[in-house]
């Protein structure tokens, strides 16, 4: 088949194309930017709602136990970490969702790889191994002290808390890392795919 | 430029045939390309304001179409590998909502073959693009677009003779 014998047969594509009127074309943009935003609210809502409960009951469980020094340190770290994760999850999400499209393939490609590079394999992209368990942890440690009404000491020289630490641990912890590995394998599957039409497009030379 | 919804509109109106294509070359169903031509409309519409030549637009639709349709192919992809949907032959994978003459089906199926990358090249090559505006939409030098066009060509002839060959 000669070149432009495809570039004719290509030309026919025009007729079957249903072309939209201009409120069509608006409604689509409308509930596009609808939905974005939506999510967007249920998103930072979510977080915002879970950040503030937890802080809510870390400032009241903390002024009922004033005395107990080390259940104050477990609970303000636990505040000041979840404060953290709640502004980086934040800016995180805001930067994925602000991918600007209107440049070349090859600089958009760069771009997103960078992107992903950083978030995936960058120096902090291990953290959440540490910070899963950390922060499962002091919550399960803050809910358990204060609902056994004894001092933080007393409970980690209890032998019942102790096993239903070791026991609830695990589960707990499983189930956290089992989302986010799977997110994390879905991120780094797809920096793969860039990285490979990437290459792809280098290698055209 | 101006940013009024309305100038916007005109020209998503006038230029709408780009979207259509590059959703078409991307994606074999119809649901996936309604989606992806609103994904694109939005993503137009967010960076419209930083559209700073007005002789560029058929470029800058190509880019941010192109563009937005990779990105989701790998989404669309994995849902569709998590819904374990059956794959189809050759034949009924292509617009089935739509009649369409038999030479265009097989075009496209020898298309769907491709990779990302040189469906895109195909594509601004079928639409008789200068050598200048397919580099300036894929981001590579005019030489390297030669080479390119030339491989992709290769490639899709041979994916055009087995298909017509299959039928």
């Amino acid at each position: 088949m000669e070149n432009n014998e495809l570039q004719k047969v290509w030309k026919s594509v025009n007729s079957e194309i249903n072309q939209k009127s201009k409120d069509e074309l608006n409604l689509l943009l409308i509930s596009k930017t609808k939905q974005t935003i939506n999510k967007f609210l249920v998103i930072m809502s979510i977080s915002i709602l879970v950040c503030v409960g937890l802080l809510i009951y870390l400032t009241i469980t903390s002024l009922n136990r004033q005395n107990d020094f080390v259940y104050l340190i477990n609970n303000v770290t636990l505040g000041i970490v979840a404060i953290i994760s709640l502004i980086s999850g934040l800016l995180s999400w805001y930067k994925i969702q602000n991918n600007r499209y209107n440049q070349p393939l090859r600089n958009w490609l760069e771009v997103r790889i960078n992107f992903l590079s950083k978030w995936l394999t960058g120096r902090f992209s291990k953290l959440y191994i540490f910070l899963i368990p950390f922060l499962y942890i002091l919550t399960v440690l803050s809910i358990h002290v204060y609902f056994e009404n004894k001092s933080f000491i007393e409970v980690l020289n209890t032998e019942e808390s102790v096993i239903g630490l070791i026991v609830a641990a695990p589960i707990g912890l499983f189930v956290s890392y089992f989302v986010a590995r799977r997110i994390r394998k879905y991120q780094l599957h797809n920096l793969e795919f860039l990285k490979d039409l990437y290459g792809r497009l280098c290698n055209a030379g | 430029m101006k940013f009024t919804k309305e100038e916007f509109l005109e020209i998503l109106s006038n230029y709408q045939g780009i979207l259509h294509k590059v959703s078409l070359v991307y994606f074999k169903n119809k649901h996936d390309r309604e989606d992806n031509l609103q994904e694109i409309i939005y993503q137009l519409w967010k960076s419209y304001p930083s559209l700073k030549n007005p002789n560029s637009i058929g470029s800058w639709i190509y880019a941010v179409s192109i563009n937005t349709s990779i990105s989701r192919v790998k989404k669309v992809s994995r849902i569709e590998y998590r819904e374990t949907i059956p794959e189809l032959p050759d034949k009924s994978n292509v617009i089935d909502e739509i009649s369409m003459n038999e030479s265009l089906q097989l075009l496209l199926n020898a298309i769907y073959k491709l990779d990302e990358i040189d469906k895109s090249i195909i594509l601004l090559y079928l639409e008789e693009k200068s050598y200048n505006e397919i580099a300036e939409i894929i981001g590579i030098s005019t030489s390297n677009v030669g080479v390119r066009i030339n491989r992709a060509k290769e490639t899709l002839k041979q994916n055009f003779k087995n298909s017509n060959h299959g039928k």
